[in-house]
């Protein structure tokens, strides 16, 4: 540790940007994302009309570029840096929010690797054009099955323990009794949101639609 | 009847470029003792175990009941003021080891001037001086005293500092004391005009945005002062100074 010899403010614009790029716009489209995907649990119907309907909105390369990739983009890699500038001792000092601070780190670059190879698969390989039909054949395949739980399991505890960190480092939750209440709202959303989309792919894999009764 | 005695191990090394060597030291044990104790009887005969003869060991201590910060050191693996880390509570061998983030001095002294350095940076005093007398302060809350009061108590130990992930080579981040001092004297209605500053000082790098949340801190003050809280309460604060100062101009 040393003294700061400067007072640029560079790097706290960047800290809070990344912070803030979780919860928005990355975090929101999670929610978004597992919710459009939910048609899976529908129908073979809903879910490639809202595909569509989604495939085809005005500008879409321009809101996928600013909304999407460059906000993953950077939140991954300025991510990595700010993993870079700790050293974690949670193994000498296992207490809990120090082996949350780990696990943020390591289900952040699982998500980041995860993301990557499903874009790459679902998007770019598709160019964009994916249908029901396609989706369930790349979870047929036992690996790409097992692949998506550990990404959505990761993504999902990535959020709400991110949103536990927000809350507390946006200065939101600033008493003890409000940070523990955050950190169960976060827990809360990191149990639904994997539950969630563990059950769309497992919907997907085995061609069943437990909702479908919804269709009349 | 043979004395009861214990084993202490302490790092040292006689310069910060010189090897690191473990010694170990048998001594008698007496109720009550503490680590500094310990370091005492080292010092009054510096034999090692073996039986080789070697020398006091440097370390830091003044107040001996945990008021003046001087004496943390690595007890048993943790972060912790040595005067009141007693030895019939520590599992033996007791382990002895200098803080590993500030400069090493000698063996278990090490230079936590960083700290004070980055309590003037960041402005942790009260100006009530003018060229003439300005008069009494505005009143103080009992509820902002009640709170100002736990966290006057800090004594700049640095365990914070040395359990904090963010806390190392790579990073200036001034540790959870120092923001925590920036509350207490925002808090303060005198000190709370010149709030502004403080925060400005915790928005450049090493600031208030390198704590990740990680919590350690709080779980090694001896003083039980509330950090996590600090952290989140000046967190808000620099927040809002900076939303502010951009849109309105300071
Ligand atoms: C599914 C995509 C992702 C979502 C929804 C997401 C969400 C979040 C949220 C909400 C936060 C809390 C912001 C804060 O700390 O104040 C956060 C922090 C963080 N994320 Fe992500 N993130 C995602 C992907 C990634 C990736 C790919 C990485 C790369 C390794 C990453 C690394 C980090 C790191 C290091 C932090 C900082 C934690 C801290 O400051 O303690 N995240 N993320
Ligand atoms: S906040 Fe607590 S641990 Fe940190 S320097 Fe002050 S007294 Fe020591
Ligand atoms: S000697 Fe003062 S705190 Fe230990």
């Amino acid at each position: 540790m040393s003294v700061a010899a400067t007072d640029s403010k560079t790097s706290y614009l960047l800290d809070k940007l990344q912070s803030l790029s979780g919860v928005i716009p990355i975090g929101a489209f999670l929610a978004e994302h597992f919710w459009s995907n939910s048609y899976a649990l529908v129908s073979v119907g809903k879910y490639n009309d809202v595909s569509r309907e989604l495939q085809q909105i005005p500008w879409r390369i321009f809101v996928e570029t600013c909304v999407l990739f460059i906000p993953i983009l950077f939140h991954g890699l300025y991510g990595i840096y700010i993993w870079w500038t700790g050293k974690s001792n949670a193994i000498g000092h296992p207490w809990m929010a120090n082996w949350l601070y780990v696990l943020q780190r390591w289900t952040g670059i699982i998500a980041f690797v995860f993301i990557g190879w499903h874009l790459y698969t679902e998007r770019f390989l598709g160019h964009g054009v994916t249908s029901y039909a396609d989706v369930q054949r790349s979870l047929l395949n036992p690996w790409y099955l097992t692949f998506y739980i550990v990404g959505i399991t990761c993504a999902s505890f990535h959020l709400g323990n991110g949103l536990w960190n927000f809350a507390c480092k946006w200065g939101i939750a600033v008493s003890v009794p409000a940070q523990r209440a955050a950190g169960w709202f976060g827990a809360a959303v990191a149990v639904a949101f994997t539950f969630i989309g563990v059950a769309i792919v497992l919907a997907l894999h085995y061609g069943a639609f437990p909702m479908g009764s919804y269709v009349q | 009847m043979a004395d009861k005695t214990f084993i202490v191990k302490i790092k040292r090394q006689q310069r910060p470029d010189e090897a690191v060597r473990w010694e170990e030291y048998e001594l008698r044990y007496r109720p009550h003792m503490n680590v500094i104790i310990c370091l005492r009887d080292i010092a009054e005969k510096p034999f090692t175990r073996s039986g080789s003869e070697s020398t006091p060991v440097s370390y830091e201590a003044n107040c001996l009941e945990e008021i003046c910060g001087a004496c943390a050191m690595i007890v048993n693996g943790k972060p912790r003021q040595a005067c009141t880390a007693l030895v019939d509570d520590l599992e033996k061998p007791i382990r002895l080891e200098p803080l590993t983030k500030f400069p090493l001095i000698r063996d278990l002294q090490v230079d936590r001037s960083s700290m004070f350095e980055n309590l003037k940076r960041t402005k942790c005093w009260i100006p009530i001086d003018g060229t003439y007398d300005l008069g009494p302060g505005p009143r103080m809350s009992p509820e902002t005293q009640e709170v100002g009061y736990a966290l006057s108590q800090c004594i700049t130990c640095g365990n914070c500092l040395e359990i904090c992930p963010k806390v190392n080579e790579h990073s200036n981040f001034v540790g959870a004391a120092i923001v925590s001092q920036v509350r207490l004297f925002n808090m303060h209605p005198t000190g709370a005009m010149h709030a502004g500053p403080r925060l400005e000082a915790l928005m450049g790098p090493g600031g208030i945005e390198d704590c990740d949340n990680a919590q350690n801190c709080v779980k090694v003050c001896p003083k039980g002062i509330p950090l996590t809280e600090s952290l989140a309460a000046v967190n808000g604060q620099v927040l809002v100074h900076a939303v502010k100062s951009f849109f309105r101009g300071s």
